[in-house]
């Protein structure tokens, strides 16, 4: 029963959610970078909407609107000081990063797509690792942005920030997690391996 | 704003980012485009930092909801709606 008497339409309450919790829980699982956190945070985020129901507007997004209660519920209480994995300092990348770096290894003049070449040697958990050592801010905007393809204006209406914002998070964490990859790269061996395949003509 | 006639390497460098997500206006999408088809270096850029983005995402995948999950929600909902029977 809500506030004001009126009870929730569960039936339609649960299938708007039905929609979104897949992509909710992927999202979570990046904010929260921990299965048993992403699955509270879900849950949580799941009762505050049906509580907050009545202020959706039927025929509205309600995927956004539910994402964007799951990011404040983040925000408000998952945040976890955790190590990033990674031993880099990655506030100072610069533009351009991986593509300084593979030219310098020389992969530029071996293949046209050298960004292909090094990105199809790493595993997705390695590139799980180098998104989930950016900053939180910056973690946020770029997993709506690389799991959900959202526009600026779709993240800026998530995150609660204006577009402005987003446009710099999102240009800075895509900096940030090029040198992100490459450290994960070398750590690996990937980029050995690359050093190889140029010593060696692809 | 008056644009200008063609946009240097500099000012295409600025606009990457923006070009990249389709953020930039109909007429600066079509300057920097332009300046791509002539610009072998800018080219370059731009296909790089093009297959990095979709290199990531082709590496992250949709998690399926853990087995529990639903019907856990769903029994937090039931419980606060007053709808599990219990009110």
């Amino acid at each position: 029963m809500r506030q004001d008497g009126t009870a929730v339409d569960l039936p339609a309450f649960g299938a708007l959610l039905e929609s979104a919790v897949d992509g909710a829980f992927s999202i979570a699982l990046r904010y929260t970078r921990n299965r048993s956190d992403a699955e509270d945070l879900v849950q949580e985020a799941a009762l505050l909407a049906c509580r907050g129901f009545h202020s959706f507007t039927p025929g509205s997004n309600f995927r956004g609107w539910f994402y964007r209660i799951l990011t404040n519920c983040f925000y408000s209480n998952y945040r976890r000081e955790r190590t990033r994995g990674i031993e880099v300092e990655l506030e100072d990348a610069p533009e351009l990063y991986l593509y300084e770096e593979t030219a310098a290894l020389g992969l530029h003049h071996r293949t046209n797509d050298p960004a292909s070449l090094l990105i199809e040697k790493l595993t997705g958990e390695q590139v799980e690792a180098a998104i989930g050592a950016l900053p939180d801010e910056h973690r946020v905007v770029a997993t709506l942005y690389f799991l959900e393809d959202f526009s600026y204006q779709e993240i800026a209406e998530v995150v609660g920030v204006p577009v402005g914002t987003v446009r710099s998070r999102l240009h800075r964490a895509r900096h940030m997690l090029q040198k992100a990859l490459w450290a994960i790269a070398k750590e690996k061996g990937v980029v050995s391996e690359l050093t190889g395949i140029t010593d060696q003509g692809v | 704003m008056d644009l200008p006639a063609r946009l240097t390497c500099e000012e295409v460098f600025e606009r990457l980012d923006d070009y990249l997500d389709r953020e930039l206006t109909a007429d600066q999408m079509r300057l920097v485009r332009e300046h791509l088809e002539t610009c072998a270096v800018c080219a370059s850029e731009h296909r790089f930092e093009a297959s990095v983005i979709t290199g990531v995402r082709e590496k992250l995948s949709r998690i399926a909801v853990p087995e529990g999950l639903r019907a856990r929600i769903s029994a937090l909902l039931a419980k606060e709606t007053g709808q599990d029977g219990s009110a």
